[in-house]
């Protein structure tokens, strides 16, 4: 197999970083195809921390903090392409909100959050206060809300914005340790989060504010996103992606990649885009 | 290339024991894909994330991966915690110097960022420069500590 970069086969994937590829997990419905695994680009010098994946085009975007830059690469073969490489110092999250075109992401040093269209142009940073551990992002286009988490140990938090970082709110802090992993799922409007600290995954509708624990008792987890009723985070201590039914909270499957080393960020690639339009679309 | 039919066609992969390899395309390059535990790299000669080390000993003697140490002064939860090869601290988990201003050369506050030693005056102790050495006094003279001139004979030690 072609070692650089291998096409996505059609249909919804879960897409991973581990150490210097990012690889992906066929997904029929929401359980993992655990024999169709592969690596969809493989980049042995770099450390690739964040994943994020471009319905409309079909390209895979990530963070990596060797050289830090973002880059990109078509799932239908292509050579891997900077998209952002100068002024970053340690880039870990990012999201793309496929409806206005542009990607979001966190930088752990400059502790900032930065915004840009999917080519790198028109770069800002949106927010440039009070962060210290910040590494999960994400979207939630429809709605033009961002949410991100920092895991700063004296004073972790969840916060969310507008996408142009106004209406900045602290959403959670109490009752955190090390949130390092967040996912929104618009069906059901809920915020999630996997936290390494309290060993627990809980869920939030941010416009109530009621919060709920799905499971407990988890080990080590850094990523996630989730499809439906399951939830998906990457694993640490367990080098793999563990799949959560979010309304059982019980644990549904594990892969385990061959090659044992630490798994970074993961999204959802879906078949189709999710349904919706923002005001950033139609500006 | 095995199909063009000659004796030197298939090569053994130039990767470490047990680790496969493939051939990136138009490059034509030899990349191995299976390194083993804890390395990395086009020839596994790259230790992860967090570790260091030069397991080919590309740069001199062989060095395994070890954990980033960093003096402890490193968060675990963080990524990209130290160079892959030499160990060097990217990541310094920063705590204030609090150096003590009696002991410090012309009252400074500031201190190494990478040790968090304070400039001490002379015979002045501690990280913080908080303390006389033993044998030392009068630490709040903003000089330095005196030597304490204790007579041997009628002194315990």
């Amino acid at each position: 197999p072609r070692p650089d970069v291998d096409f996505l086969p059609p249909g919804t994937h879960l897409l991973f970083a581990q150490s210097g590829r990012i690889e992906h997990v066929p997904l029929e419905g929401h359980d993992m195809k655990k024999a169709g695994a592969r690596t969809v680009l493989h980049l042995p010098e770099k450390v690739i921390i964040g994943v994020a994946y471009d319905c409309v085009e079909k390209m895979i975007y990530w963070t990596e903090i060797t050289s830090p830059s973002i880059s990109k690469a078509s799932t239908q073969g292509g050579e891997p392409t900077a998209v952002i490489d100068s002024d970053l110092n340690s880039p870990e999250g990012i999201a793309i909100d496929h409806l206005g075109r542009t990607m979001f992401w966190t930088d752990s040093v400059k502790d900032n959050i930065e915004v840009a269209s999917l080519d790198g142009s028109q770069r800002r940073v949106i927010i440039d206060s009070d962060l210290v551990n910040p590494r999960a992002i994400i979207t939630d286009p429809p709605n033009g809300n961002l949410y991100w988490a920092d895991w700063n140990r004296d004073a972790p938090k969840i916060e969310t914005s507008h996408m142009d970082g106004s209406n900045r709110r602290v959403l959670v802090k109490d009752d955190l340790g090390l949130p390092n992993g967040l996912t929104y799922d618009s069906q059901s409007s809920l915020l999630c989060w996997a936290d390494a600290g309290t060993h627990k995954v809980e869920c939030m509708s941010p416009s109530r504010g009621d919060r709920s624990k799905v499971v407990e008792g988890i080990q080590y987890p850094f990523g996630m996103t989730s499809l439906g009723k399951n939830i998906y985070y990457t694993d640490w201590r367990r080098d793999a992606v563990v799949a959560v039914d979010r309304y059982s909270g019980k644990e549904s499957d594990e892969f385990q990649p061959q090659k044992r080393t630490k798994l970074y960020g993961i999204a959802t690639a879906y078949a189709v885009c999710p349904s919706g339009q923002n005001y950033c679309a139609v500006n | 290339d095995a199909t063009q039919g000659t004796s030197s066609d298939c090569k053994p992969c130039p990767c470490p024991a047990g680790a496969t390899c493939a051939v990136v395309p138009k490059v034509r390059e030899v990349v191995c894909t299976n390194c083993p535990a804890g390395t990395t790299g086009k020839r596994c000669e790259l230790c992860d994330d967090g570790f260091f080390g030069d397991p080919l000993g590309q740069n001199g003697p062989v060095r395994t991966c070890r954990a980033c140490k960093c003096s402890d002064n490193i968060d675990p939860n963080a990524v990209g915690n130290c160079n892959r090869e030499t160990g060097e601290c990217l990541k310094y988990k920063c705590k204030a110097c609090s150096c003590s201003r009696l002991g410090t050369v012309d009252r400074q506050t500031s201190c190494s960022q990478v040790t968090g030693q304070c400039q001490c005056l002379p015979n002045v102790a501690e990280r913080d420069c908080s303390a006389c050495q033993p044998g030392f006094f009068n630490l709040q003279s903003g000089n330095g500590c005196e030597r304490c001139s204790c007579h041997p004979i009628g002194s315990t030690n």
